[in-house]
């Protein structure tokens, strides 16, 4: 029974690549977005007024103490009550950057934060404009800190982009969902459902503790 | 070149400065000593607004500094400013920490910026080293590329704030070696130290602050052999005993 239902899943092979492209696709917008819009709100957070600061905050927060769930069913559900009606993909898409931007904010904000102010300051005493600060002083050295957590914060979007399948988004969960009711060896289907994930996020983990090897590296070298 | 006329300014409930009277004239170079805590840091940072006053008047090169229509970008390229702590950019080369600023604010070619920074840190002894970032200098090169820093700006002033107080004392003479020839070549400076061998040497005149006045103000011969304060003399006494 069981290589009978192996030779079927590996049949549906295909299907499963399917549901792994969808995945790709909606985290891959969903993290362009998502950095974009993280970056631009981390930049704000740090460095703008106080009502800007305020507001990105409490976005940050309610993004952030929320069940991704809950904002997907808000997004896919209850916006269509209000006349904006969406597609899963496209409602999937938006969740997903939002919930992704939230994070980006906090860790660009928090980078250029952990440049000490003496550099502005110094910047500052130069001559240099606020822009010219950031653009050549503050930002390169607070990417150091960003880059790191930045590209491990992916691999979770990528993982919780999962979630989307509860909206009937045809991703990799999802080909798992449909295909363990033809197969009923749970452990098997969503074995390589999991096996899938790992295949796209493991080369990213990695590059994340590269990264962090060669930022220390750079700012204890000799 | 650098006037404050009744110049106040407030931390908060704390007055910092109190009534500051001071004029240093071009070529002229002034050491600013004191307790810590007498406002002396305070006094050079509005010379370039890195503080605003409150109240008076801080006139540079016939610019007032704390006016809403000064150009601070032109007031501040003509005024070099050294940090304690250096402050160089830890991401770049001792050439490049030399040369943003005058490619970006004085909009200088690169090429030449570059001439000028190669130019400026050998002036100062490095020239074998600006390839190097600053975690690979000592704190003496460090100081002195902050120093070339300012200079390739070409800059009509010169502020120092305790630009040895963070060195090892094998490392103090290098820097105030370059800051003596800087005196000898004119440059106007205010030099905030607590190093009173360089301020006999170099200053032409001594102010001495303390809880935010100035106190008194004389040539180091007079100031060192005789003050007319009692302040003054416990505060010499305090570091010549040391």
């Amino acid at each position: 029974m069981w290589s009978f239902y192996l030779k079927e899943l590996i049949h549906s092979l295909p299907f499963f690549l399917d549901g792994l492209l969808v995945t790709v696709q909606v985290s891959g917008l969903s993290l362009i977005a998502g950095t974009i819009i993280g970056f631009i709100c981390g930049i704000l957070r740090a460095s703008g007024n106080k009502f800007v600061r305020f507001i990105i905050g409490a976005w940050v927060d309610l993004i952030r103490g929320t069940p991704f769930l809950v904002q997907i069913f808000i997004i896919f559900f209850i916006l269509p009550e209000v006349g904006i009606e969406l597609e899963a993909f496209p409602a999937a898409v938006i969740a997903l950057s939002n919930l992704a931007a939230s994070f980006i904010c906090e860790i660009v904000a928090g980078g250029i934060l952990s440049v000490p102010s003496e550099q502005k300051e110094a910047a500052t005493a130069s001559g240099l404009s606020g822009y010219q600060q950031m653009r050549y002083i503050v930002f390169p050295q607070a990417m150091r800190t960003i880059l790191p957590p930045l590209v491990g914060q992916y691999v979770l979007t990528i993982k919780d982009s999962s979630l989307v399948s509860a909206i009937g988004v045809m991703d990799v969960t999802r080909a798992g969902w449909l295909t363990v009711q033809r197969i009923p060896e749970g452990l098997m289907v969503f074995g390589l459902v999991g096996l899938l994930y790992f295949a796209v996020c493991y080369p990213l983990i990695n590059f994340s503790g590269y990264l962090e090897r060669r930022m220390n590296y750079e700012n204890t070298k000799l | 070149m650098i006037s404050f006329k009744n110049v106040n300014k407030w931390f908060g409930d704390l007055h910092v400065l109190q009534d500051i009277n001071l004029e240093v004239a071009q070529g002229e170079v002034v050491v600013i000593c004191g307790p810590s805590g007498s406002g002396k840091s305070t006094l050079i940072r509005c010379v370039n607004r890195l503080e605003p006053i409150q109240e008076g008047e801080l006139v540079v090169d016939n610019t007032p500094v704390h006016n809403k229509k000064t150009n601070l970008t032109k007031i501040r390229a003509e005024i070099g400013f050294i940090f304690q702590a250096f402050n160089l950019y830890p991401h770049m080369t001792a050439l490049e920490n030399v040369t943003i600023a005058p490619m970006k604010v004085k909009r200088i070619q690169k090429k030449e910026a570059e001439k000028l920074g190669r130019e400026t840190l050998t002036k100062v002894g490095l020239g074998d080293r600006i390839e190097q970032y600053p975690a690979q200098l000592s704190g003496g090169q460090e100081q002195r590329v902050a120093i070339a820093r300012g200079l390739c700006m070409n800059p009509k002033i010169m502020l120092f704030d305790e630009p040895t107080s963070a060195l090892d004392p094998e490392m103090i003479s290098e820097v105030l070696d370059v800051m003596r020839d800087l005196a000898m070549g004119g440059m106007t400076m205010m030099v905030v130290t607590h190093e009173m061998g360089f301020a006999r040497e170099v200053a032409d005149r001594v102010v001495f602050m303390d809880e935010g006045k100035i106190i008194e103000v004389a040539p180091p011969e007079d100031f060192f052999k005789n003050p007319q304060t009692v302040r003054g003399k416990a505060f010499l006494t305090s570091i010549l005993d040391h």
